[in-house]
Formats: C-alpha cells, structure tokens, sequence
C-alpha cells in the first residue's frame, strides 16, 4: 500500500522535481561520457601520453563524486521541505517514522533509477560528440557509432550508488529527526531579518573592496619579474580576495541599503523598494553561501583561463617553433644518415640544407629589457644567418623574399616580441656587429624557427658580404647547444607521426660532457649524456602538444561544467524553493493593482540581480588576475589572444549560466502564478 | 425601511450593484454563491456586510474587489461598469479606485512600516516628492506616526492592522473594502481599528464596505446588509441611533437570521 502510495506520489509530483531530475541526469550523463572516454581503447591508442589522461580522469571523477554528491544532497533537502506538509499530515494520521521515510526512499529510487537510465543514454551521445572531438584534433577519422562500455557503465553505477546512498542515509536522518510541528509549518518559516549594524557593515563593504585592489596590486608584484617569482605574493593575493569576497557578500546588502532605500527620492522610484528589500533580505540569509558560489566562480574563471592559455601557448609554440616539417641540426653538417631516413619514410616536397653562425651580442637585445623576454639577457651570444639561405627558407615557407645593401641587416624575431623590436628600432637603427656599423632594415616576425633553432627568439640576417668576416672568425662556444649550426630542414606531403620521430631520432651522435652543478653550496662535477645536435618533427610535436591540449581542455571544461551546473542547481533552487514565499508577496501586489506586466518585470529583475550577483565579483577579479598571470604566456600569446580567451571562457560560462537562469525564471513564474 | 433609504438618496451613489448573480459549477451541479443581490452604497457611507460563512458575502466582495467576476449583473462604481473592465486594465482600476484591509494584513514583512505603505503609492506613480509627506499625514491621524521605521514583526497585531488601514487610505481610494479587518485581533485592538475606521469613515470622508460576521465591528457600520444563501435577507439603518442600541438590533436580525447564534451567545 506504502509503495502505491510513494509511486503516485512521485509521479504526481514529477513537475517540483524537474530541477532535481536534471541535476541527477546531468551528473550521470557527465560521469558516463568521461569514464567512457577513460576506459575507450580508440583513444588510448591515439598518443603516448593519452593514457596518464584516463588516469587523471579516474582521480578527478573522485573529487566529482563529492561536489555531486553535495549537489543532490541539497536538491534532496529541498524537495524535502518542499513536502513537508504531505509528511506532517502523514504522521498526524499516524504513519509512523520509519515508513514515512522508508516511503521517501523508495520514492527517490524510483526516480533516482530513472534519472540514471536517461543520464547513461544521454551519456552515450555526449561520450560520442566528445570522442569525436577528440578524433578531430588528432585529425582522425572516425564513424560514430553506438558503442556501449560496460566497464564505463559499471564505473558510473558505482559512483552514482555511493553518491545516492550517502545522499539518502543523511535524508533518512533528517526525516527521523524533525517534529511535527517543523514539518507543519516549515513554509512558514520566514527570512531571518537580522537587523544588522549598518556602519559596521559599510566599513566591512569598504575594506572588501580595498582587499580587491591592494590583491590586485599585490598579485601583480610576483609576475612583475617571472624569474624571482616565488608565489608568496600569489598566496597572500589569493588569501585577500577570499577575504574579500566573504567580506562583500556579507557587506553588500548594507551598501544596496545605504545607496538605494535611506535615499527616499530613489527608494520610491519605480519598483525600487519592493525589489531591494527582497534582494536585501535574502543576501542577508545566504551571504556565505553567495561567498562560496562566487569563490568557485572566480576559481572556474581563472582556471579555464590559464588552461586555454596554456593551450594557446602550446599552438603558437608549434607555428612560431615548427615552420618546417622536419628539422635537423648537427655540429658537422654530415646529414646523410638522416636524408636516406627521410627519404625512405616520408615524400619529401622540399629539402634544404644551410648553417647559421654564432656571433658575439649586438646591442638589439636591449630591445627586451624589462619585458617578460628577459631572461635572453644572461646569453654572450647572438645567432647570424645569411640573405640567401633566409630568402630560401622564406622560400620554402611561401613568403616573399626581401634584399639587403650591403650595410644593412634584417633583425628576425619570434611574432610575440616583435613589438619590443618594433619600439627599439624607432630609436635605435645602428647596431654594431663584427665592428662594423650596420643599420637595421626592418624588423620581420614571420614564423622562421626562432625558437631555438634559428636563432632563440631572434636572428640577425646578414648581407651576404659581411659572412666572409664571419666566417673567418668562426666562434666555437662549446657549450651544449650552441655550436650545432649545421641545419636541415624539409617539408613533406603528409604530416609525419610519433614513429617517424623515433625513427629519426636513431641518427642523433651523443656525446658525454663534462657539466658542474651547485648542489648543497658546493660545486659538483658531473657527466651528462648531451645530444650533439637537435631532432624535431612538426608532426610528433603536434601529437605532444595535441595530447596535452585534450587532457588540460577537457579537464579543465569538466570540472568547469560541473561547478558551473552545481552552483547554478544551488541558484536555482534556493529561488524556487522560496517562490511559496514570493508566491505570497506577488499576490500582495496584484491585490494591490500592480499590472502582471510589470509583476513579470519585476520577477526577471529580481531574478536577475540574483544570479548576476555572485557573478560580478568573480568577472571584477579574474579579469586583471588573468591578465597578470598570463605574463607567463606571453612569451608564445599576444595580450589580444588573452583577452580573446577571456571572452570565451566567459561565453561558456554565461551560456552554461544562461539555461539555468531560463529555466528558473520560467517556473519561478509557474510558482507564482500557480492556483490561479 | 425604504422611506429612510429615499430620504439620502439624494447624496452621490458611489457604488451601484444591479441584479448580479455569481454561479458555480455545472449545468447537473449549479451553486448559487450570489443570487440576484442588488443595493446601492453612497458617498460618506460605512456599510457592512453581514452573514453565515457560506452566504456569499466574500463572493460579493471579491465580485465588487474585481478579483472574481460576477456570472450576470454589473456593478457601477462612479458610473463606471467594473465588469465590463479588460482584463489588462484591471490592475490599474484596482490601485486607482480601490483601497483594500485583509484580514491577515497581508504586510509583507521585508518592507517597514513605512515602505509598506509606500509600496501602494509607488506602484500608484505617485511622485517621490509627495510620499513622504502623505504618509506622514495619514499615519499621524492613525497614531502609527512613531512606528513608521519598524518592521511587521516588531509590533502587534492591532499595529499591523493600522499600519493596513493607512496603507488602504494613503491614497484617497473611491471605496475602501474591508474582509474581516478585525478577524485576528484581541477585542481591544478591534475596538481601536473600528475607531479609526470611523474616524477614517467620518473625518476623513473615506467611503468603506465591511464585510464582517462580528457583530460588535458591524455596529459601527451606519447601514448593514444581510446575506443569506446568497440573497439579500435584510438591511437596517443606524440612523440616529446609538451604537449599543444598533448592537441590539444587529443581535435580533442575527437571531432571526440563525445560524450565527454562537456568536452572540
């Protein structure tokens, strides 16, 4: 009769748990796709490193369980409250305890199975989109097809039956230990209006935004000189904005107060009143929570920033560090081994072969002082290559090719320090090499390889007649990776793999040297085994790089997602559950001859306000951090692709945000509205 | 009775129901809340609505409230036919003409007192300007001026009710409709509202229509209409009568009327 009984129920009362329901579904659906791609062969196979990536997503879905098992805990609570008088009335017919809440179990596994069985199946196209994701970056092909894992199905019915056991042995408890009475009347509870102390509180609301700037300023002291960076700052910036960020949300309502209701002239405008009060009353009761919500905000924010950061770098790295397919270099410029390699395994377009030269520093490297370049500024040497080897690379790479007078040199540099370059030429256009004055003809960004192999970060092309003295002079530097000058480059029809790298590498000569190290104050001498000469692929560097991509994006969008959805849930339902609340104050309105337009009005304001506000904070701080700590990248990522990143991180976030907020506002008004 | 009632005829009718009915339910299943019920309500006038719980008297109310509409029948207010209203100007009728005191109060308990009655005049665009001063104004006349800054919570029931009464007046309403203002007050707090409201009803020249089932808050009233079943059973005039001899005549029409007998035990 009991299970009659839940079963009506929980179908009757399908529509209040809609929002619970989609959490349950998008939780499954997120926990199936991922392990699904953990457990997937077809992805292991694709690089090396996929498969510390499954691992990664083993251990994440642990930390996932939690904040999910939280989530539905708190949706579970509502729902709860939300039937508290069914309960109540239950036990006052004399239904006893046990069965009420045995009834409720039942009840919540019914739906708790189904939401299951839509989330797997959810899951399985969104394990699809994402494979298929994956198989575009690493640009295979690939037929979706309907493939079930069970060792994915078994993971995610494991996490999901821990998570909704915890979550139920706490309700069961909860139900065990209410009254009557608080069962009765639990929609009558109001909203704790504590009268607080208002000049308290703006001094609070000034402090916290004195915290954000002094964090900002702080922050920005550990990234103004990348090498002494130590992260004290960064600490001790992150501790003033958690401060912060507690201390405004606690200290806010009193800021709306002061700004909008003790000034009778703009308190009486509009809908003012009435809209702030509520806003007023309810961020009185949820400060911390508002705090914590905006905390993992700023967390999600930054985090994904860095991680499209990293991303980004690592693309530009491969444009700016990998024009040519292949590149080989050597101290001799013996290449042969290497070309019947290459000429075995790969159909070579083009092949060239050329050295650059070491020369004593000129003065254009001034050019990157007190930038994030600056670490240049140790090196003794420069790298010099000549016009007619620079005009076949460029060649080779479809650009244009350029001349020089005899007096004149081109100064080649990476993209993301041309600017610097750009600057210094303006005021400097003689540089001194070889004790002859030259003039500087241009500055080229162009990708030409200035990542260590033609030159690290720039090269100086010279005229043709100014080698010989070069030449002559022929500067042995007898450090590892300097005098490997001799250099190969080709381009071939088809990418080249992992294999052909390994392949290639086999021809590399090593050699011991002797190297001394400061290891406990004292200087030890020890013996490396150090390549003569340098081996690298476009192609093997891409699935590196490719790899690594997927792992940071994909992580970094899971955890993103599900905080994104667990704070949004926790929005949502802290609106609807007080809708019988607003349901009251709304009437009211409408009695009062307030016109249903402007009662829609004011719900989507209140709503609103509501759900930007834990946003706003989150937007304020990330915005100058990420600019801060993206100094870093900036080596490999213009200040434009920051802010571009930026953009997006935001767009997803809103987008994610936007649904919820939809969703919320259209029941908010069911609720309202309802029994008319 | 109907020589009296044509001797003031000659003050403005403000309020003019004509032979309305309100039904529900189905063709097999009909329930006349409202049966023909037709009386006329002047300016100045302090009516009360008396009757069982089920005669219909809310119904009336809701019908005269615009918050229920009427099955057949109209209902003039000023000349103005408020069932023939369009839904999207219903609201604005309301807050216009209308000034309303519910038995629960219906304060909503994040405003203060003050806010609370602003809320009327800000939905009304009244100007920021002007707020404070009208508010100030009733309250002083209502005794709740030293309350203004307190929340719902803060202050009794009969306050609250005040607070209510001001926020019905505040902004010079055609007709004040009250459900049952005294419903949750102790008999000294009602005593006190019905005060005001004659001194609202008197001084203030504010028009109100009680509806009430308590024969000492109907004793105020100077007219007084019965319902029963739906149908108007009787309708006595206070004239120049004092109010504990109009008490005794309420008490014998309600004897007559059954029903209510408990009540004046």
């Amino acid at each position: 009769m009991l299970g009659k009984l839940s079963f009506r129920n929980a179908k009757r009362q399908a529509k209040d748990y809609v929002i619970y329901f989609i959490t349950i579904v998008i939780a499954v659906a997120l926990l199936f796709s991922f392990n699904s791609i953990a457990v997937s062969n077809d992805i292991a196979e694709l690089s090396s490193s996929m498969k510390d990536f499954s691992q990664v997503i083993f251990g994440i879905n642990l930390l996932i369980i939690f904040v999910m098992a939280w989530l539905i805990n708190y949706t579970m609570r509502f729902m709860l409250e939300k039937r508290s008088k069914e309960f109540g009335t239950y036990e006052i017919l004399g239904i006893e305890k046990k069965d009420i809440s045995k009834m409720f179990t039942i009840e919540n596994l019914i739906i708790g199975i189904l939401a299951f069985l839509v989330g797997t199946a959810f899951g399985c196209l969104v394990y699809q989109v994402f494979t298929s994701i994956i198989m575009n970056i690493f640009e295979q092909p690939y037929q979706i097809a309907i493939e079930f894992n069970w060792k994915a199905v078994q993971t995610t019915a494991l996490c999901f039956f821990v998570m909704f056991v915890l979550v139920l042995l706490n309700s069961r408890r909860k139900i065990k230990k209410t009254k009557v009475h608080d069962l009765l009347y639990a929609d009558k509870q109001n909203e704790n209006n504590r009268i607080q102390n208002a000049k308290g509180n703006m001094v609070l609301f000034v402090i916290s935004i004195v915290l954000f700037l002094t964090g900002v300023f702080v922050l920005n002291l550990d990234y103004v000189d990348v090498d002494k960076m130590d992260g004290k700052e960064t600490m001790i910036a992150i501790a003033m904005f958690i401060t912060g960020v507690y201390l405004f949300y606690r200290s806010i309502s009193s800021f709306i107060v002061k700004r909008y209701l003790e000034n009778k002239t703009r308190k009486y405008q509009k809908n003012h009143l009435f809209l702030y009060r509520n806003l007023t009353s309810k961020i009185n009761t949820m400060s911390t929570t508002l705090g914590t919500i905006a905390m993992l905000f700023a967390f999600i924010m930054i985090g994904g920033n860095v991680a499209l950061l990293m991303n980004g770098m690592l693309n530009n790295e491969i444009a700016m560090g990998y024009p040519f397919e292949i590149m080989v270099s050597s101290l001799d410029g013996d290449f042969s081994k290497y070309k019947e390699y290459i000429g075995k395994n790969a159909n070579v377009i083009d092949l060239y072969e050329y050295r650059t030269y070491n020369i004593p520093k000129v003065s254009v490297d001034k050019a990157l002082q007190d930038t994030t370049f600056e670490d240049r500024f140790d090196d003794e040497w420069d790298t010099a290559i000549c016009l007619k080897d620079y005009n076949r690379l460029r060649e080779m790479l479809g650009y244009e090719t350029v001349s020089l007078k005899e007096d004149e040199v081109i100064v080649q540099c990476m993209k993301s320090a041309e600017k610097h370059f750009v600057d210094y030429r303006k005021e400097n256009h003689k540089i001194e090499i070889m004790g002859k004055e030259m003039t500087i003809k241009e500055i080229r960004g162009e990708h030409l390889a200035q990542l260590g192999f033609n030159g690290y970060m720039y090269c100086i092309v010279v005229p043709d007649e100014l080698l010989g003295e070069i030449e002559k002079a022929d500067f042995k530097i007898e450090k590892p990776f300097y005098d490997d000058c001799y250099k190969l480059v080709a381009q071939t029809e088809e990418t080249t793999g992992e294999a052909f790298y390994d392949g290639l590498s086999e021809y590399l000569i090593y050699d011991e040297m002797e190297q001394i190290a400061v290891i406990d104050g004292e200087e030890q001498q020890y013996t490396m085994n150090i390549a003569l000469g340098n081996v690298r692929t476009k192609g093997n560097r891409t699935a590196q790089v490719k790899s690594f991509y997927t792992m940071i994006s994909f992580l970094a969008f899971y955890v993103a997602l599900i905080f994104v959805m667990a704070t949004a849930t926790i929005l949502a339902i802290q609106q609807l559950s007080d809708s019988e609340k607003y349901k009251y104050r709304y009437e009211l309105l409408k009695k009062l001859g307030m016109e249903e337009r402007v009662i829609r009005q004011t719900i989507l304001k209140q709503l609103l306000f509501y759900f930007c506000l834990p946003m706003f904070i989150p937007v304020l701080i990330s915005i100058p951090a990420v600019l801060i700590v993206g100094q870093i990248f900036t080596v490999a990522v213009t200040v434009e692709e920051i802010w571009k990143n930026m953009a997006v991180v935001i767009g997803i976030f809103v987008l994610v945000y936007g649904i919820y907020f939809v969703a919320t506002d259209v029941q908010f008004e069911r609720n309202v509205n309802e029994g008319k | 009775m109907d020589k009296i009632l044509e001797g003031v005829r000659n003050l403005k009718k403000i309020l003019k129901v004509e032979q309305i009915q309100k039904f529900y339910g189905n063709k097999d299943n009909l329930t006349k809340a409202i049966d023909d019920i037709s009386f006329d309500v002047e300016e100045g006038e302090f009516i009360g609505i008396m009757g069982a719980s089920g005669s219909g008297k809310t119904t009336l109310l809701n019908c005269i409230s615009t918050i229920d509409t009427v099955s057949a029948g109209h209902i003039y207010l000023e000349n103005q036919d408020i069932t023939e209203i369009k839904e999207d100007d219903i609201a604005q009728f309301r807050r216009k003409n209308l000034g309303f005191i519910f038995q629960d109060f219906n304060l909503l308990d994040t405003l203060t007192i003050e806010e609370n009655i602003a809320l009327i005049l800000t939905i009304n665009q009244v100007p920021e300007k002007e707020i404070d001063t009208r508010i100030l104004e009733i309250a002083k006349k209502l005794g709740i001026e030293e309350i203004l800054n307190k929340y719902p919570y803060q202050v009794s029931g009969g306050q609250k009710q005040r607070c209510a009464a001001c926020r019905a007046i505040v902004n010079n309403p055609k007709i004040i409709l009250a459900d049952e203002p005294t419903g949750s007050l102790d008999s000294k707090s009602a005593r006190q509202l019905l005060e005001i409201m004659e001194d609202m009803n008197q001084n203030m020249k504010a028009t109100i229509l009680m509806v009430t089932h308590d024969p000492v808050s109907a004793s105020y009233c100077n007219k007084i209409l019965f319902l029963k079943d739906g149908k108007i059973f009787n309708k006595i005039q206070k004239g120049e009568k004092t109010r504990k001899d109009f008490y005794h005549e309420i008490l014998d029409v309600l004897a007559l009327l059954g029903g209510e007998q408990n009540d004046v035990r």
